[in-house]
Parts: C-alpha cells; structure tokens; sequence
C-alpha cells in the first residue's frame, strides 16, 4: 500500500496545478477587476439605472453638470450647455467611452473590489468628480460653431487647467437619440470626441512646426528671402501658393502663410532635422490629459522624395495633427518651450478617489523646443496677428497665432486656428478646428472671438 | 427612510456573514475527517523465527517481498522481489502468493490461492519463515503519517451539529433570495424546507438505519448541492427542485455504491459485466443519441434526457481499481487501455471532447496508479496531443475557441462571449456578492452549468466561489492522505482517482469559463445543474467514503 500512497502523486500534483490556477485566476481578477467591471453589457452599471447613486460632476465654478435625483440622472439645465459638454461629462450609456462619466463611472458610482457593485442603493457613497471645465465657456464655443463638424480646446498653459473642450456632432445627453441603420449618417462619429479623439490634416498650422525647426536648424534663416511666383516646381510636380508673394523675408511667409517659401524652408531643414522636430512636438506620439490618450499625430517624411518633403512641411503629405495637442504646442510656445499638460479632473479631496483616479495635474511635459526658438516663434505669431488676423478676432486679446486651410481629398479643406494670449491675467491656448470649414482664418474667427469673450468674462470673476 | 437603511444594513451584514460562514462549514467538515482515528499502531507482528527480526503489519493490504519499496521488505535473495500479499478482510487474516519463484508456504504447506492465518502460523518466504504474532507484541514506535499525527480518537464535532451549520447557511441564502432586487416572495423558503427534509433524511437513513457514525463527506456533498439548488431559486425555480430529485437519487447510489463495493474480492466478478455494460452504453448514445450544444451526449428516455457519459465515469474508476494481490498478479494493463480507449473514442465522435479530456486524464491517474509506469503516462499523453491536434484540424469551431483564448475582450461579442461575461460579473460581484438572486450572468446561456462559477461568485462573491473550489479539490488531499489507511488498494486507488477526476472536471469549469483554459461545456460538480452529472458526482464520493476505514466499521458498534 506504500506503493499505492507513492504514486497517488500524479493526482497531487494536478491537485497543486489547479490551486495554482485558481491563484492565477485570483491575481488577475485583484489586478483588473476594474477593467473587467467597465463594459458596455454590465447590467449593473449600465443605463441610467447604474448611475443612479452616482455622485456629482462640477465644473470649475461649481456648476453641477451632472447629478442623480430620485435615482435618475440629470444634466444641466440649459441644452446647448448639456450639448456643449457631452463628450466631456458623457450620458448614461457607455457610448462615449473617454467621457467622464464612462471612464470614471466605477468611481462615480463608489466602485471598489471589495463591495462590489452590489451595495443597497440607501448605502452606496458615490463620489463627486470636480471638473477644470468652464460651462459658460463650453456653451459659447458650442453657440459659435453651430451645426459645424469638429472641436474647439481652451486651456490655461501656466496651470494646465481644460477650460474649454468642444466636440461636434453632439446630441443631447438628456435626450440620447436612438441609432438605427437609418440615420447612422447622421450620427456617423458622434460618439468620438473630436478635441482628443481624433486627427485631421493641419494644413498651415504645421508652419509653426516647419518654423520652430527652421529656427533651430539654419542660422541665417532670418536674412534669408524667398521668391514666390504663384507655385514651385519640386521633382516635376508643383507644388502651389494660395497667391503670389513675389520676394518674401521668413517672418513675412510665416504671417502670410506662403508654401512656396515653406517648401523651401522645408528642404533646406531637410528630412532628418524635420523629422526630430516634428516628434519633439508630440507627433506620433501621444499625450495622457487625466486617464484619456489623445489620437496619436502623424509626421513620416523617412521615406519622402523632396516634393513629398516640401509637401510635408506645409502640413500636406500625410501629416495628421490632434486639436488638442495642437494647443499643447501652442501652450509650450508660450511657456518658453516647454509645455504644461492640460488636465480635467480636479484633484480629490477623498483618500478613497486618489485610490483608483488620477486627479491633479500641472505637470510639465518634455519640452518641445529651445527657449530662443519658442521666444522668436512666438513673436512671429504675434506678428501674423498685428499684420493680418487683427486683435479684433481674439476678443482683443494680445494674441499670437497662424490660421490653416488644410486641403482634404473631397470636399472643402478643414478650417484651423492655434495660438494663444501672451498675457499674465489672461494665459491661454487654444486650437480650433473645422471639418470642411472652407477658409481656415474666416471660418475660424468667429469660434475663437466668441469662446474668448466668455473666457474673458470667466476668468475676470475668478480674479474677483 | 431609516427602516430602509436598517433592511439593507442588514442584507449586507448577511452578505459578509455568509463566506465566514462558509469558511465555518468547510473546515468543520474536513477536520471532522481527521478526528475519530484509532491511533496507528502495528494490527500484527512477523517475527523472523531465525532472527528474531520484527516486522510491524501496519496496512490492512501489505506486500511481502525483496523489493525496497514493499511494505514488509525482507532482504534475502531467495524471496522474490513482489512474493506475496498478506491481506486483512472481515473474516480474519489471508496470505496470497504473487506468482513468487519460490513460493509461499503456511506452517510448511505450499499455499495455492488465498489461504487463511492464524496467530502463531509460520509464513515461509523463499528462506525466510515468518512467525505471526500480535500487533501489541511490537515495541516500536511508529511514526504516522502527518495527517494522522494529531488525530483524536473522538469526533470533532457532533454529525448532526454539521448538519444544523449547513442547514442554517442555506436558510440564509434563502433569506437572501427572499429579498432579492427583482422579486421578493417566500418561494424561496419552500424550497429549502424540501431541501433540508432532503437533507436531514439522508442523515436519518445514514446514520440511525445504517448506524454510520460519520457523516462528514455526505455532508460537505450536501453542503454544495444545496447551495447551488439555492441559487437556482431565482433562476429558474422549477429547476431547483429537478436538481433536488436527482441529488435525492444520487444520495441513494451513494449508499447503494457503498453496500456494493462492501467486499473488494467479490466486485471482481462485476468487472468484466460492467465494462460490457459501460461500453453498450456509450453504444446505445452514439445510435440514439441526440444533438445539444454541439455535442451528441443526450439520449432521451420518455421525458427525461440522460447523458450515459456521465454514469460510465463510475464505471471507468470502477474497472480501473484492484486489490493489492490482483495487482500484483496481473500488471498487464492492455484490458484497460482497451476499454479506456474506447470511451475517450466514443466520447470524441459524439463531440464531447471535455468529457473525453476528463476520462484521459482519470485514465493517466488509474494507470499510473496502478503500475507506477512513467513510460506509459509519457506515451498516452503523446498520443492524445497528436489527437488534440487532429480534433482541433477537423472540428474548426473547437479551435475558434483557441482564437480568442487570453483575448477575451477582441472577442466580448462573438467567440468569448461568455468568458467576456463571467469575467466581468465575476468582478462586479465583489468579496462578498451582489446577493443571491441579483446577478445578471443568470440571463446568459449556460450561466447554471457550464459558468456556474462566475454565477457563485458574481451573487456570493468570490470567497465563496473560491471556499467552494476548495472544498472539491481537497477531497484529492484527503483521499491522498487516506491512502494506506483503506482497507484495500481497490478503494485507495479509486478514492484517489474520483477525486482527481472531480477535480479534474471542476479546473475545466472553472478555468473554461474564466479564460484561463480554452474550453468548456463541463459541468462544476455539485454545483452545477444537471441531472445525470449530480447523481454521478454522489457516485464518484461514493468511492472516497469507501476508501474510509471507518465507513465499514463503526456501522457494527
């Protein structure tokens, strides 16, 4: 029988392997219960019903932008601000997977391993998110762009606060539209939020880029002039200017958006130099604004032939930029070259939010460019605005700023505006962008004035 | 307001109560198995009439040979290396020779078959003679075995207090269910007032009828039927009380089993019946039998299915096991390789391939039981990779299932759509559950067998998902640490094995259904719903309670 009790070791030890599964099995559900927890199917948190003792969301000036009132729950009370805010706050679905109250619905809700989501409704403790959003802001970027495809980001570049952040199409999250195959059209890409989300073209705008590396890589750039004829023939194929410039200085290309002279710029940079600059600058790369990952950009001239390059440099080729990291150059810009990232989510005074949510931010980001770079850059912008754009267009701010017109294969080219305030009290950077906007510069402007007012008037009664 | 506040601080006081509980139960119940021990000390004494030597007979099954590894060793060249088997039954003390060169002779006649021993007879061994005294008459100490080392002669706990533990803890799932978000009734009370007549009957008929003083194992068995009935409560309650008949019939196999395989020399003459029968069964599905879920193991009598694989699983460690002496007479395993052979066989062409997965590796766990071989392990488990492979080139809708192992989240809508479920129902469940009857992994096809884990642990939390698991696997602990205190090798070695097939079986549930193994479609036993496979678990403990010294014992006091 000691034979026996000797080889009843090969069930023993599948005995042994099977707790170690279960172990395994244990350790993993510890380490990702969260993850697991957030999907769109969870009958326990998903629809109203799983936000119904959810906790409150705020916006900078403690406007509630989202509570639960006799287990349901409620948005603010005017429409375009609920428009405004839909891909920041969310609905009570998950469709709209980087907005708060998707990403952070187990915390809004009071979620954590040990309980479960199955805690009595009368013991539930949700927790309260604080936002750096500014409402009244968001309306009035949502009241100018109207019906228009795309997004509108405002952020503070010293502090790294979002004020701003608009995403079109939007609906109403108090009344969700239903979907079907008949007017998906109509609602193709209105659960993406644009300002993060996704990654257009930027046409001009990617000068300042172009500019930044001309800045640091040839030393007589500012002595240099360039001839601009209409268009430049590169390797047999044109590449063209929206006028004719006749002999142009750097700064004068810049504020007049000229490509003939960028092209050359671009190639006297070369591909190398441009590549380095351009990831410097957060292409292919993203950024993390609280638990969100902006798209990421795109700038690959490895493979470029010289037109191609030229091409690039003018925000062409296949060069795709997100709005919000658009802003994020601009803030760096301002900051002397190095940027503050934005943030959502205010820091949380409950030990139980610092637990699983990342709150807080100010955090400076690698830096972008030398501080000579980013003080020429700037003051180029700030020219671009004296000589063309106008302080009229920034609500009368000082503003220092390019335009882009950024060709698509069909249809209208997208419309952009990037910049921000040199100003102490007013320390703001921004980027809009406009799906088939047609001319960047006249579609944009009346985004940008408006959504400025209201951050003027906003941040005058935070100084009060 | 505040009464509200009052019922739900309540509801979740007894949502933390229940894993303790739980806890409470199980260790109760395995550490009753240890106690109630006669104390290990030697049941005979050889004693070398030329030396003088001492040997201690401490199994009730013991070899008698050169080899190092047999239990009385005796070192001398003319005695062969497996001679011959000194066995205790019943009716007193028997001598086998094991096909020895030399022979073994009593009190100087050769001995042909099993022949009877006195106190006092000489045993003759090749050279060796072997006086036969009494156990008291070795001095020794011996050592036991560490599980044994802290035995107490008395029980632990009174059986009937066990019982009132395990039938306190489903009246307070049932109270749950009560209360539960959707419905709140009393339905749930009825059905564990059956339950609990179930229950205290077979205690009834266990322990004044058949004047069995233990009563643990059958009550760990109860104990997860019981909580699994009570979760089906708010799922589908005519289910629950289906469950409850079957697990009513499976308690009468028990009993019936244990009777049967009472005398380990007279199921011999079954064996051979019985493998027929098991294969005519299989015969009977493979003709009859009907497609569910993409596997033909159903055959319909009347109203009622049954899935014959499931009671062959008896019969499979049934014909596997031997006495020692049969042992080591025939160490020819070609019969059953045979027979094995032909189960997995017919198990694969109806499509049930973890069913079949579960009789390879219960067959590796007999084999190697009984022969020690690690060749043959080695060649079987090659073979059957080579037929995993075929199975997965001809049957593409298993290896779908590869597709999207360790990608559960790609797969959420499609392939792994119900691993996607449990895993997250599985954490939204908590520690301590949502409460019994609030899950939502009960509206998932399957969620009741093939996912039950996930259903335990999304309403009871995963403590008691885990204590569960625990309790299954360590029959596989037990039945290893029992081994040489059976009365024969017949029940240590299928004690062994059904254990390590209920284990088996409970790592494919589990493990199927929460990705860590890419398959599924078994059954969690106890737990899970389902006629055939609950009256075959109860079958399967059958042969752990035998493999107990004291099953056959006490009944006589």
């Amino acid at each position: 029988m000691k034979r026996t009790w000797t080889r009843s070791i090969l069930v023993y030890i599948v005995a042994l392997a099977f707790f170690a599964g279960l172990a395994t099995f244990c350790a993993r559900l510890v380490l990702n219960n969260e993850a697991w927890v957030q999907q769109p199917y969870n009958g326990h948190t998903a629809g109203s019903g799983g936000l119904a003792m959810a906790g409150k969301i705020y916006d900078r000036n403690g406007t509630v932008l989202a509570y639960t009132e006799d287990g349901e729950r409620k948005y603010h009370d005017d429409y375009l601000t609920r428009c405004s805010l839909l891909h920041v706050v969310g609905d009570n679905s998950l469709n709209i997977s980087t907005a708060i109250q998707s990403l952070y619905r187990t915390q809004l809700t009071g979620f954590n391993y040990i309980w479960g989501l199955g805690m009595p409704e009368s013991l539930k403790q949700g927790n309260d998110i604080n936002l750096t959003i500014d409402a009244d802001i968001n309306r009035a970027a949502q009241e100018a762009m109207g019906d228009q495809e795309g997004a509108v980001v405002v952020y503070n570049y010293k502090t790294g606060e979002l004020l701003c952040s608009v995403s079109n199409k939007t609906y109403d999250p108090a009344d969700p539209p239903e979907i079907t195959e008949e007017n998906e059209e109509e609602y193709d890409g209105v659960y993406l939020d644009h300002a993060i989300s996704s990654e257009y073209t930027p046409g001009s705008v990617f000068k300042l880029v172009t500019t930044a590396a001309a800045l640091e890589y040839i030393d007589d750039i500012k002595e240099q002039t360039f001839h601009c004829s209409g268009s430049v023939e590169i390797l047999g194929n044109d590449v063209n200017c929206h006028s004719v410039h006749g002999d142009i200085s750097f700064e004068e290309a810049l504020s007049q958006s000229c490509n003939v002279a960028f092209a050359e710029i671009t190639l006297q940079v070369g591909a190398e130099h441009m590549q380095e600059v351009a990831e410097k600058m957060g292409f292919n790369s993203n950024f993390l604004i609280s638990d969100v990952p902006t798209a990421v950009s795109h700038y690959d001239v490895t493979e470029a032939d010289d037109n191609q390059l030229a091409w690039s440099g003018i925000g062409q080729y296949t060069d795709l930029a997100n709005p919000m990291q658009m802003a994020i150059i601009c803030g760096a810009i301002a900051n002397g070259g190095q940027p503050v990232i934005p943030y959502l989510v205010e820091e949380s005074s409950s030990i139980f939010d610092q637990l699983g949510l990342s709150s807080g931010g100010g955090e400076l980001g690698d830096r972008m460019m030398p501080e000579e770079v980013a003080k020429e850059l700037g003051s180029m912008m700030r020219y671009t605005v004296e000589t063309h754009y106008g302080d009229s267009t920034f609500a009368g701010l000082p503003a220092c700023a390019k335009s882009g017109t950024a060709e698509v294969g069909e249809g209208e080219p997208n419309a952009w505006i990037v910049g921000y305030i040199d100003s102490e009290e007013y320390p703001l950077a921004f980027a809009v962008v406009v799906e088939h906007g047609g001319w960047g510069l006249s579609t944009t402007s009346p985004i940008i004035d408006a959504t400025l007012e209201a951050a003027i008037l906003s941040l005058d009664a935070d100084a009060q | 307001m505040d009464l509200q506040i009052v019922m739900d601080a309540s509801v979740v006081a007894l949502r933390i109560l229940l894993p303790i509980y739980a806890m409470v139960i199980v260790y109760q119940c395995y550490k009753s198995m240890r106690h109630h021990r006669r104390a290990e000390k030697p049941l005979l004494t050889l004693e070398d009439v030329f030396t003088g030597q001492k040997y201690p007979v401490v199994f009730w099954e013991n070899s008698i040979g050169r080899s190092k590894r047999s239990d009385i060793c005796i070192q001398n060249e003319t005695v062969s290396r497996d001679h011959s088997v000194l066995l205790r039954r019943e009716d007193g003390w028997f001598i086998t020779d094991t096909k020895s060169k030399a022979g073994t002779y009593v009190n100087g006649k050769k001995t042909r078959g099993r022949v009877k021993v006195m106190i006092d007879d000489e045993i003759s061994v090749g050279s060796t003679t072997l006086a036969v005294r009494r156990g008291s008459e070795y001095s020794e100490e011996i050592k036991p075995s560490w599980y044994f080392s802290k035995a107490k002669t008395k029980p632990s706990i009174k059986q009937y207090k066990l019982m009132i533990l395990i039938t306190v803890f489903h009246l307070l799932m049932a109270l749950a269910a009560c209360f539960s978000n959707e419905i709140q009734d009393f339905r749930p009370l009825v059905v564990w007032g059956f339950l609990t007549a179930l229950g205290w009957t077979f205690f009834f008929v266990s322990t004044v009828i058949l004047k069995r003083v233990n009563f643990e194992l059958e009550a760990l068995g109860f104990f997860l039927t019981g909580l699994g009935i009570m979760l089906l409560v708010r799922q589908v309650e005519r289910q629950a009380y289906t469950q409850m008949i079957t697990a009513a019939m499976g308690m009468v196999l028990f009993m019936f089993l244990i009777k049967f395989i009472e005398n380990p020399d007279r199921v011999k003459k079954y064996r051979t019946i019985i493998m027929i029968g098991a294969v005519a069964f299989l015969a009977i599905n493979l003709v009859f039998g009907k497609i569910q879920h993409g596997a033909a193991n159903w055959i319909s009598i009347g109203s009622f299915t049954i899935q014959p694989s499931e009671f062959v699983k008896i019969a499979f460690i049934f014909v596997g096991a031997a006495t020692l002496d049969q042992l080591q007479t025939s160490k020819n395993l070609l019969e059953y390789i045979i027979f094995s052979a032909v189960c997995v066989g017919a198990l694969a062409i109806m499509g049930d391939f973890g069913t079949g997965l579960i009789f390879f590796v219960t067959f590796l766990f007999i084999a190697f039981m009984r022969s020690g071989d690690f060749k043959t392990i080695i060649l079987a488990v090659t073979a059957a990779v080579f037929a995993g492979a075929m199975v997965l080139k001809f049957k593409p809708y298993i290896a779908d299932r590869f597709v999207s192992w360790g990608h559960v989240w790609e797969y959420a809508q499609t392939n792994a759509y119900q691993q996607a479920r449990v895993l997250t129902y599985t954490a939204s469940g908590g520690l301590f559950g949502v409460g019994v009857g609030n899950g939502c992994l009960k509206y998932v096809f399957a969620s009741e067998n093939d996912l039950v884990f996930g259903l335990v642990a999304e309403e009871m939390g995963i403590i008691v998902a885990v204590i569960c698991a625990i309790a299954i696997g360590g029959l596989v602990l037990y039945s290893r640490a029992i081994t040489t205190r059976s009365r024969s090798t017949f029940y240590s070695i299928s004690a062994c094995c059904a254990a390590g097939l209920l284990l088996f079986q409970m790592a494919l549930n589990i493990f199927g259904a929460t990705d860590i193994l890419p398959l599924t479609g078994v059954t969690l036993p106890f737990i899970s719903l389902g006629g055939s496979s609950m009256i075959s678990c109860w079958g399967l403990l059958a042969f752990i309670k035998a493999a107990d010294e004291r099953t056959y014992a006490m009944r006589r006091k």
